[in-house]
């Protein structure tokens, strides 16, 4: 009796085993698109997400952060099917792709910039400092914040970071520690995501850190207003500068595919929308610049 | 009995609860803290928590489907350790030659299996079932990875209710012409069956809360409502609040409360339901 | 007698033999089924032992490229974890971990022992075991929920407490773990208590000593080294936490120095939990990853395995009284 409820139930399992492999050859056509990445871009791309799942009710988009090494892993790994990136491939990833048959391609969905922001304790409003003092004060090369500049308190620096591979620490460090060929000291916190850095510079007293311009904040954070050196102006990071390239560390943020995506495909529609009036209305609602017309 | 021999005896030399209530303060402590991170996660949770938040899909600012995604977990996982873990409980308490080569080396890899540190296992389940197994971010990925985990608790406790069942009762049979299987599937299974559901309930509880093992090989940010295939990720409550945290402004953790105080309800609950049903289990079964 | 081991007298005897149906009553069919099923279980139990073999072998296998290439130099001649500059030195994160753990183990071992002598000496016995289990109901709390209320609540009290700029530091970590380790000692120390003969107390009792001096001069030491199993299971598992260290640890990668306790630092699982999701397969930061988690394995591996044997050893001395 018993004996064939349990023969019974291994027989389920197995045919539930099966079964499920049968499906998974044979899927019905709900489409999936998975997506992961930097965390600058991933406001933008969640909201946009949003907005064409409720277009379109038979795709479903996932999406997630990680950072933009995060992002060009999976996408090399193939886990995903769009990376979200706020930096170029570095060229490790470039090899790494061709190792594996993926030819990364790169679509731009918006213009930014990384911006230095300091724990209001040590400026309320903003702060000029050159690129130069930028680096060395990452590098640690000053220890407390009155050997940068003497009007400043008599308190030591403390230096936040973000991941290794993250696309605002790269833009970062391209354009603000390599000029100098400084590295970023130990002594850094690391955080692993841009709301993360937004908080902890919120919250640690006399704290410095970097983030994409969508994730600062006036009443939370002081910024800088940097000079490319000490002959040049204080420039600071509005939208025009940005766009006239005078502020030193902008860059674009990007959607990162295999290759080019087939031609009336989901990931293409939906990089089509993302580039799209409603798309970049997304971008400057949340704190970033849409991409220029070939006009500007 | 001594001692209430030498209470009675009020001898003055022998001194008593003087020194021994230095031992209550540990309790205290231990207890105390207890509390306050009970009330610290209950008092926000009360004030963040509504009806709304619990049905809204997260698209739109609620948690509806981080409850899914856990509840999915937890059944699945415990559907795919059943039939697994008990029978590697049975084979070891009643097939294996008893201290054989084969008893100890299950045994062992079961205790080892036990001692993972669970980003080890997430590790594991992220390289091999996510990228090379090809399963990607998914619900299948969260239970194999959480498998890992639940499997020993699960046959631990199995075994434990196997071997309270009086050896009495499988020589009986044996004279009466059963075979081993008869034993099994008539007398053993249903006697353990409630110390077996402990152990499923166990297991349960020890994965409501886990993050690290599932952080990369379940979970996603956006999902919409509940997942048609286990090849789909999923967002779990633990997940959502690690991420919540994280990401919220500093004083509107509004959200993170709500999660929180969901996410241990659930926890608590299952413990203490596997708590109740051991003692009663341990209470009734007198020979 | 050993088994009532039908099986074996099943197969020394040919079943087609007219002793055989005597002697068993059975009929073919289920002689068959029978052998059959134990067969199911021996291969659905196999699958147990197979994932924990897949497992050790693939972090091993995945963790070979760093000796057969010159990351293991990297690896233990670098003093600090910073992947973007390629440098992966090991030695910062098993400082943080060890410190960490370290510190949480001396502050919870009194702690616990402290309240598994009040459960099993001084509580009264209906008490113990709700007692044991609201203790539990410690342990059953989920990391992340942890994690929260450190981040939220501790981290800012240490940095007010001991005037730093950032409370993230290896002694908030600390505290972050000893809720989770106390649990661990006290279920253990307080059944090894429990389990001391009470002719010990009896004994001590007749001799004139007082409960307190029995506790400290008979119990413990006759517990000793079952409350170091205890102190030992706690270090595996605080040494495996990743989540709820990881929201407070400061993550820096530098070598911390030496008044430990106010360093930021960063420890093996919470570097694992950070660098996974970057690791492209086949990159150095991929092989170091596994080379760490085949670390923390080993460590699982040994701490469980000294633990076991250690309440192995403890089972067999109480016996009986030992006249010293």
């Amino acid at each position: 009796m018993l004996m064939n409820k349990v023969i019974l139930g291994f027989l389920i399992i197995g045919i539930a085993i099966i079964g499920g492999t049968l499906y998974y050859f044979t899927r019905p056509t709900k489409i999936q698109i998975r997506i992961a990445g930097s965390t600058t871009c991933l406001p933008i791309i969640q909201e946009a997400a949003i907005q064409f799942m409720s277009e379109h009710p038979e795709v479903s988009i996932n999406v997630e952060g990680g950072g933009s090494g995060h992002g060009y892993a999976s996408l090399i790994d193939r886990a995903i099917d769009i990376a979200m990136a706020s930096r170029p491939p570095k060229q490790v990833e470039v090899d790494q792709a061709t190792q594996n048959g993926v030819e990364l391609r790169l679509h731009k969905i918006a213009m930014d910039a990384v911006v230095i922001i300091v724990n209001p304790k040590v400026a309320d409003d903003y702060l000029n400092l050159t690129l130069e003092q930028v680096a060395k004060i990452f590098a640690g090369n000053y220890t407390k914040w009155k050997e940068v500049d003497s009007s400043l308190p008599n308190e030591d620096i403390i230096v936040f970071t973000r991941e290794a591979g993250s696309g605002t620490r790269g833009t970062f460090e391209e354009h603000v520690m390599e000029t100098f060929g400084l590295e970023i000291t130990a002594d850094a916190h690391e955080v692993p995501s841009n709301p993360q850095m937004a908080i902890s510079i919120k919250n640690t007293d006399y704290s410095i850190g970097y983030v994409g311009l969508g994730f600062y904040n006036e009443h939370d954070h002081g910024i800088v207003y940097l000079a490319v050196n000490d002959t040049s102006p204080y420039i600071p990071p509005t939208k025009e500068n940005i766009y006239s390239l005078e502020y030193p560390i902008a860059r674009y943020l990007y959607l990162v595919t295999n290759g080019e995506p087939e031609e009336g495909s989901w990931i293409s529609r939906f990089i089509a929308f993302v580039l799209s009036s409603e798309g970049q209305q997304i971008v400057e609602e949340k704190g970033f610049l849409s991409l220029p017309s070939e006009n500007d | 009995m001594v001692e209430n021999m030498l209470k009675a005896s009020a001898n003055p030399c022998i001194k008593f609860n003087m020194k021994s209530t230095i031992f209550i303060i540990p309790i205290v402590i231990v207890i105390g803290v207890l509390v306050y991170i009970l009330s610290l996660i209950i008092l926000g949770g009360l004030k963040a928590l509504n009806l709304d938040l619990l049905f809204t899909s997260i698209m739109y600012g609620g948690i509806f489907e981080a409850i899914i995604g856990t509840f999915l977990l937890l059944v699945g996982t415990s559907i795919l350790a059943l039939p697994i873990s008990i029978a590697t409980a049975i084979y070891l308490t009643e097939y294996a030659p008893k201290g054989g080569k084969t008893v100890k080396i299950i045994e062992q890899s079961i205790d080892n299996l036990a001692g993972l540190p669970s980003i080890v296992v997430g590790l594991f389940g992220y390289e091999f079932f996510v990228k090379m197994l090809g399963f990607g971010v998914s619900l299948l990925s969260g239970w194999l990875t959480l498998l890992i985990m639940v499997i020993p608790i699960v046959t631990k406790a199995t075994k434990e209710a196997i071997l309270m069942v009086p050896e009495e009762f499988r020589k009986v049979a044996s004279a009466l012409g059963a075979t081993k299987w008869d034993i099994i599937r008539d007398i053993i299974l249903p006697i353990s069956m409630p110390g077996i559901a402990s152990g499923i309930i166990l297991g349960m509880a020890r994965i409501s809360g886990e993050t690290a093992a599932i952080l990369f090989t379940a979970c996603t940010l956006t999902a919409r409502g509940i997942p048609a295939t286990p090849l789909e990720p999923i967002i779990s409550l633990s997940y959502y609040l690690f991420v919540v945290i994280f990401t919220s402004p500093g004083s509107a953790y509004t959200k993170a409360y709500a999660l929180a105080t969901i996410l241990m309800s659930i926890t608590v609950s299952l413990y203490s339901i596997a708590i109740i049903v051991r003692f009663h289990y341990r209470k009734r079964k007198r020979w | 007698m050993g088994e009532t081991d039908i099986e074996t007298i099943w197969r020394r005897i040919p079943q087609e033999s007219v002793a055989f149906k005597q002697i068993f009553f059975v009929k073919e069919k289920r002689v068959k089924e029978d052998l059959l099923i134990r067969k199911i279980f021996l291969f659905l139990s196999t699958i147990s032992a197979a994932l924990v073999l897949l497992i050790i072998t693939f972090v091993f296998l995945e963790s070979i490229p760093v000796f057969t290439s010159n990351l293991i130099v990297n690896i233990f001649q670098e003093t600090t974890w910073r992947p973007a500059y390629n440098s992966f030195g090991i030695l910062p994160l098993i400082v943080g971990s060890f410190v960490v753990v370290f510190i949480a183990i001396l502050i919870a071992l009194p702690i616990g022992v402290g309240a598994s002598i009040y459960i099993s000496e001084f509580a009264p016995k209906k008490l113990r075991d709700p007692l044991l289990s609201v203790i539990e109901l410690l342990a059953s709390i989920p990391s992340v929920i942890y994690g929260f209320i450190g981040l939220v609540f501790l981290v800012p009290f240490i940095s007010q407490l001991l005037k730093l700029n950032s409370g993230a530091t290896a002694l908030t970590a600390s505290l972050i773990l000893i809720p989770m380790i106390v649990p661990i000692i006290i279920s253990i120390s307080s059944e090894i208590l429990s389990s001391v003969p009470k002719e010990y107390r009896e004994i001590s009792a007749a001799l004139g000593a007082s409960k307190f001096q029995t506790t400290l001069k008979v119990i413990l030491p006759a517990s000793k080294s079952g409350i170091f199993a205890s102190v030992i299971l706690a270090f595996g598992r605080a040494i495996g936490e990743t989540i709820a260290v990881l929201f407070v640890c400061g993550a820096t990668g530098k070598f911390p120095s030496f008044p430990f306790i106010t360093e930021s630092v960063l420890t093996m699982t919470s570097a694992i939990a950070m660098y996974m999701g970057e690791a492209a397969i086949g990159e150095n930061l991929y092989y170091v990853l596994f080379f760490i988690g085949f670390s923390l394995m080993l460590i699982s591996f040994i701490v469980n395995n000294i633990a076991e044997r250690i309440v192995e050893k403890q089972r067999e001395k109480v016996g009986g009284i030992r006249i010293w």
